[in-house]
């Protein structure tokens, strides 16, 4: 089977999974105790928003650390497509946080701490784009835009783990709890559909980042024919 | 191999950047007429009797740390804007090895945090009326807080040095790096305010001695990279 | 220290679609001044810049030999003096403080005897030495940027227009200071002033 087939073949998957995602979230999961009305099911699709949010931030670290090493443009094109891909999945996450945040307590925006994490994250892929822009030199753009990734994803642990363990959350219990242990209190078709969802979200951010890459190849090969 | 040690390099580029500095002044300048404008603004305004007594912690602390980062941000990119303002910065970059550069300018940038919070934070507590229990804990924190920022800022004022050097791009890309450190200072802050045990501020103070150190010892390894490219 | 010398093949740079350096081969090499000559925009500096390690080529490479030995890129600063228009020293300083400070960062041991005398072998007289930098002319701050370049005795000299904002007297200031490094250095001068031109050992001419 060539390649092309199979890329086909897996688009199609990953298509029909997500609408399965979908149908399961609306109408294969139950309703949750302690939430307003159906509100509880905008966690199929917040969580694994935001944990792509996370994934494209690591994605961005490690092409920017290899475009430090290797000084290849295709890296840096995987760090700025990741970062792209990054910045459209937090907008989402911050969107569907606050329409819960609505309903459950009545503001879309309560300074939760969790609520402010990801707000930084956004705020981070703001400034990665903004350091991009202001830099007319490729190379320059590309060394400094990985130097500010790398640092960025300092703060990281701190935005996930720390400040929140310091302030008192509205947030919903996270699968992970304080100790660090998992704590997996979910119906199990509500897990199903969850996880099955963050599978699906992944599968469609790799597919999305493949399209940026193929791109970019594709850019810098022209570029590359141009100059010869 | 050279003939001078990593310190001599580092004292020496410590050493011009406060000679220059004490005699433009103008980043004292900026810091401190800031922070002294804002602290005025916020004074008359609020003052020690507009804040209700249950708010008094939270917004005292972060009023504080609102007008101390404010003020900082107007002078702490300066250090490496400036070398490439004035066309310095590759006639340095020839001359001294990275991380020397690194070491002497944040080390400036901390004595300039330091200068900025012994001047404002007496001066606020006083207009405000802010009380501080744990004196030796917001002490602490302060010293832990300025060594974090001026890690985090140098390497930052390094980045847009050698992009468009504009203090608003040090804004946006120090804000969200910065935003954490904050929120644990404040914390902080507000923890100290209200106890003399040391303990009270444990929590805060070992996220900011991480951060900070992270911060670091990332910035040793990215520096010589945004130097010298 | 050994004698440095400096090799470079196929050097060429470009900035996104923009062609600025051509190749371009060449060595450096005691005993002989390379001048690098050109109109504006030809890549004069860019080349100087790409020799001195401050710009990465687009293609081709750089070495640096000290005997027979390659020297690796972290010791190449060492060993280089430069002086380009877009380089400048502190203006807040002192030409004294100047060279001061650049002695030690290369830990060099020099009274301020030796620095002043270095200062008025390029034609800055000892009363002008302790004011700011700022407060000097044109012709006067080149001097200061020739000081620093020399001052630690390069193995490698890089002098891009280096008789700019100079006067006859200046300009024969320069020639003797090249004259005088021809014998211990490499040098390479970027110019396309006549008169720097006839220092030549060898050239590259570059087009736009």
């Amino acid at each position: 089977m060539t390649r092309a087939r199979v890329r086909t073949l897996l688009q199609w998957a990953l298509c029909v999974w997500l609408v399965l995602v979908i149908l399961g979230a609306f109408f294969y999961a139950p309703s949750a105790l302690g939430f307003k009305g159906e509100s509880a099911r905008i966690v199929f699709f917040h969580v694994p928003q935001a944990w792509v949010a996370v994934l494209a931030f690591c994605v961005n670290l490690v092409a920017s650390l290899r475009y430090l090493r290797t000084r290849d443009a295709l890296d840096d094109a995987r760090a700025a497509a990741a970062a792209r891909l990054g910045l459209v999945f937090s907008v989402l996450a911050t969107v569907t946080g606050s329409l819960f945040a609505n309903v459950m307590w009545n503001s879309f925006w309560n300074w939760d701490p969790r609520e402010v994490s990801i707000v930084i994250l956004l705020l981070i892929y703001a400034a990665y784009f903004a350091l991009r822009e202001a830099v007319p030199d490729e190379e320059r753009r590309a060394s400094l835009s990985a130097a500010y990734a790398v640092l960025a994803f300092v703060t990281m642990p701190f935005l996930v783990f720390v400040v929140p363990r310091i302030y008192w959350s509205l947030h919903p219990d996270t699968i992970i709890g304080a100790t660090g242990k998992l704590k997996l209190q979910m119906d199990s078709r509500m897990l199903q559909v969850l996880l099955g969802s963050l599978v699906g979200f992944t599968g469609l951010f790799c597919w999305l980042y493949t399209l940026e890459v193929r791109l970019a190849r594709v850019r810098l090969a022209r570029a590359g024919r141009e100059e010869a | 191999m050279r003939a001078s040690t990593l310190l001599s390099e580092s004292v020496a580029v410590l050493g011009k950047e406060l000679t220059s500095e004490l005699r433009s002044r103008v980043a004292l300048n900026a810091v401190g007429l800031f922070g002294l404008t804002t602290l005025i603004a916020v004074a008359y305004q609020i003052g020690p009797y507009r804040i209700q007594e249950q708010d008094r912690p939270h917004l005292l602390a972060a009023l504080l740390w609102v007008i101390l980062f404010f003020a900082a941000t107007s002078g702490l990119s300066r250090v490496f804007v400036k070398e490439e303002d004035a066309r310095t910065a590759k006639t340095l970059r020839l001359a001294a090895r990275p991380l020397a550069v690194l070491a002497g300018k944040f080390l400036f940038n901390l004595i300039l945090l330091s200068a900025l919070y012994a001047f404002i934070v007496p001066l606020y507590c006083a207009l405000m009326g802010y009380s501080v229990q744990g004196i030796a804990s917001l002490a602490l924190l302060l010293a832990c807080g300025a060594v974090a920022l001026s890690a985090t800022s140098t390497m930052v004022a390094a980045i847009i040095a050698r992009a468009s050097g504009s203090t608003t791009l040090f804004a946006i890309l120090s804000v969200p790096l910065v935003l954490p450190l904050l929120v644990m200072l404040i914390q902080g802050t507000r923890a100290a305010a209200g106890s003399t045990a040391i303990a009270a501020v444990l929590p805060a103070l070992r996220g900011i001695v991480s951060l900070g150190g992270a911060t670091l010892i990332i910035s040793v390894y990215l520096f010589p990279v945004v130097w010298h490219d | 220290m050994s004698a440095v010398s400096v090799e470079f093949q196929s050097v060429g740079k470009r900035f996104g679609n923009r062609g600025v350096l051509a190749a371009v081969s060449g060595t450096l090499q005691r005993g002989r001044v390379l001048v690098v000559a050109g109109p504006n925009g030809a890549g004069k500096s860019t080349l100087l810049n790409i020799l001195a390690g401050l710009l990465r080529p687009s293609r081709g490479e750089v070495v640096y030999r000290e005997g027979d030995s390659p020297l690796p890129r972290a010791h190449w600063f060492e060993r280089l003096g430069m002086a380009a228009p877009d380089m400048s020293v502190y203006e807040e300083l002192s030409a004294l403080e100047n060279l001061r400070f650049f002695a030690r960062l290369r830990g060099l041991h020099l009274d301020s005897q030796a620095m002043q005398g270095l200062l008025e072998e390029l034609g800055l007289a000892s009363k002008e030495q302790s004011r700011a930098v700022g407060t000097y002319s044109s012709g006067m701050k080149q001097r200061v940027k020739l000081a620093q370049a020399v001052l630690h005795e390069p193995a490698v000299l890089l002098l891009d227009e280096p008789s700019s904002n100079l006067d006859e007297s200046g300009h024969a200031v320069v020639a003797g200071l090249v004259a005088r490094f021809r014998e211990r250095a490499a040098v390479a001068v970027a110019t396309n002033d006549p008169r720097e031109m006839a220092w030549a050992d060898a050239r590259i001419d570059l087009a736009l």
